[in-house]
């Protein structure tokens, strides 16, 4: 193991989170204690209104907790001004959102001053061609958007990339393709990566570790091979079989 | 020149006979629509009528000051009803209809284009009112929809590192402009589609045209200068509304 591995770079103490819904009070996350360290990939995986991405949206403070705390590098996110946790934990969602221009124009937006050299590492970095930045982004697939996306957010030189079910709306190739860049680029840059997912195979094929969450809570955790090969929990071994077939 | 009494008035209700007789014959469901319009209209402003009449000959500057109190509230309570998937509308659509009043009153009495008197002071108030009071209201109607339509480019900026105020910017803009709107067409066809209602109104009680196109441009002016002043203010306060100071989009 490299010596990029021994940080902790974010923590969960005992969070959760209660929305409001139609007069009713939901538990969307409960009591989720966790560490992540860096250079690792961490797999959510659960079922449909399991907390996966509610839990990730507190990682960067998209939301609040209602109870517990995250810290990232060992001092709540609170410390940090919101700008400035976001742009080291970067999240990206299902569907990537490109703004109107170019491919150029969407990598500017994070750091007006790129270098056309420094654009055309992001594009390389992600598995696309330099030339790629003249491309308007309305015109380009899915799986182009999400790697695009992906640029865009690694011109943040981020410590952690939050990745809510990137491949969801992907076809099986394009998934390929951005789980090895997922693969890669955590290997690469020492990224903490951290993913939502409801596919226990793209979990298998990223390794690492895993949460398995059922209503909000940690029911699972442990090596990716161990949670999903062989779960302590009938829950997950159902859940897991289930969606195996 | 037209002699002005009931009578008249009663001859001109044909017209909205005829136009409940039309509605009847091609099953529109909008005849007692019309109907209670037209009685409701007449009422509500021959009641308008006394009490400007009596307005005016108190020369009182607290009923004048009443007046325009009532007919801001009004107007705020209005444009806060398209005050959606925000709280906090009527005070919103309170203070930018107050401003855009108030300022725009205050320099026209101190350029000296009006006099504080009750005959200036009261229909300059609620043009302004209902211009502004309309410009809120879509201003607020454009941001809520806005922001609600395009939930994740916002929550893409934020999750970005941008600011709330660079994340909605852009829909800040558009929703103040759209509040804008009407006042902008209304400036650039003003004399060739239509002729407004306040020129049309001297004209027909014996001003010469010249005069009723002067004050017109003067009200054109007026209704500019506090229809951006109210639209800024609704738009700046709504949007706000919809992010806290953690940076994060609550709407």
């Amino acid at each position: 193991m490299s010596p990029c591995h021994d940080t902790i770079v974010l923590e969960t103490r005992k969070v959760g989170r209660e929305i409001k819904k139609n007069g009713n009070t939901i538990r969307t996350v409960d009591d989720v204690s966790y560490t992540f360290n860096k250079g690792h990939i961490y797999n959510l995986i659960g079922p449909s209104g399991a907390g996966k991405s509610s839990l990730l949206r507190l990682l960067n403070r998209l939301d609040e907790p209602t109870e517990g705390e995250v810290r990232f590098f060992d001092k709540p996110l609170a410390f940090y001004p919101p700008t400035e946790l976001r742009r080291k934990v970067s999240m990206l969602f299902q569907t990537p959102y490109l703004f109107a221009g170019t491919v150029r124009d969407n990598l500017h937006f994070c750091c007006c001053d790129l270098s056309d050299v420094k654009i055309g590492q992001l594009l390389t970095r992600v598995g696309l061609d330099a030339s790629f930045a003249d491309k308007d982004a309305e015109e380009i697939s899915g799986g182009e958007r999400q790697r695009v996306a992906i640029a865009r957010a690694l011109s943040l030189e981020p410590e952690v990339v939050l990745l809510d079910e990137p491949t969801a709306s992907l076809d099986p190739s394009s998934s390929q393709t951005i789980e090895e860049l997922i693969l890669r680029l955590t290997e690469e840059l020492c990224l903490t990566t951290i993913i939502v997912t409801h596919n226990p195979n793209q979990a298998i094929r990223l390794g690492g570790e895993t949460l398995f969450l059922v209503k909000g809570r940690l029911v699972e955790t442990g090596e990716t091979a161990k949670v999903l090969k062989d779960p302590d929990t009938d829950l997950a071994r159902k859940y897991i079989n289930r969606e195996l077939r | 020149m037209i002699e002005t009494g009931y009578l008249q008035v009663l001859a001109a209700a044909a017209l909205a006979a005829l136009a409940i007789v039309l509605a009847k014959v091609k099953s529109i469901p909008v005849g007692r629509e019309i109907g209670f319009g037209t009685v409701r209209s007449f009422v509500q402003l021959v009641a308008v009528g006394y009490a400007l009449e009596f307005i005016f000959n108190t020369r009182s500057f607290w009923l004048v000051a009443l007046s325009v109190i009532v007919m801001i509230v009004v107007g705020a309570y209005t444009a806060a009803g398209r005050a959606r998937h925000f709280t906090g509308g009527f005070v919103i659509a309170l203070v930018s209809i107050t401003a855009g009043s108030l300022v725009t009153l205050g320099l026209m009495l101190a350029l000296r284009i009006i006099t504080p008197e009750a005959r200036y002071i009261i229909p300059l108030a609620g043009m302004i009112i209902s211009n502004t009071m309309n410009a809120g209201a879509v201003t607020f109607d454009r941001i809520s929809s806005d922001l609600k339509d395009n939930r994740l480019a916002v929550e893409t900026s934020l999750a970005l590192g941008k600011t709330w105020r660079q994340a909605s910017l852009r829909f800040y803009r558009n929703a103040v402009k759209a509040g804008m709107i009407s006042i902008l067409n209304f400036m650039k066809t003003v004399g060739i589609v239509a002729l407004p209602g306040a020129m049309t109104g001297m004209i027909l009680a014996g001003a010469s045209p010249l005069d009723a196109v002067l004050i017109q441009v003067i009200v054109g002016y007026m209704l500019i200068s506090s229809v951006t002043i109210a639209s800024i203010i609704a738009g700046e306060l709504a949007i706000r509304r919809f992010f806290n100071a953690a940076e994060q989009f609550v709407g």
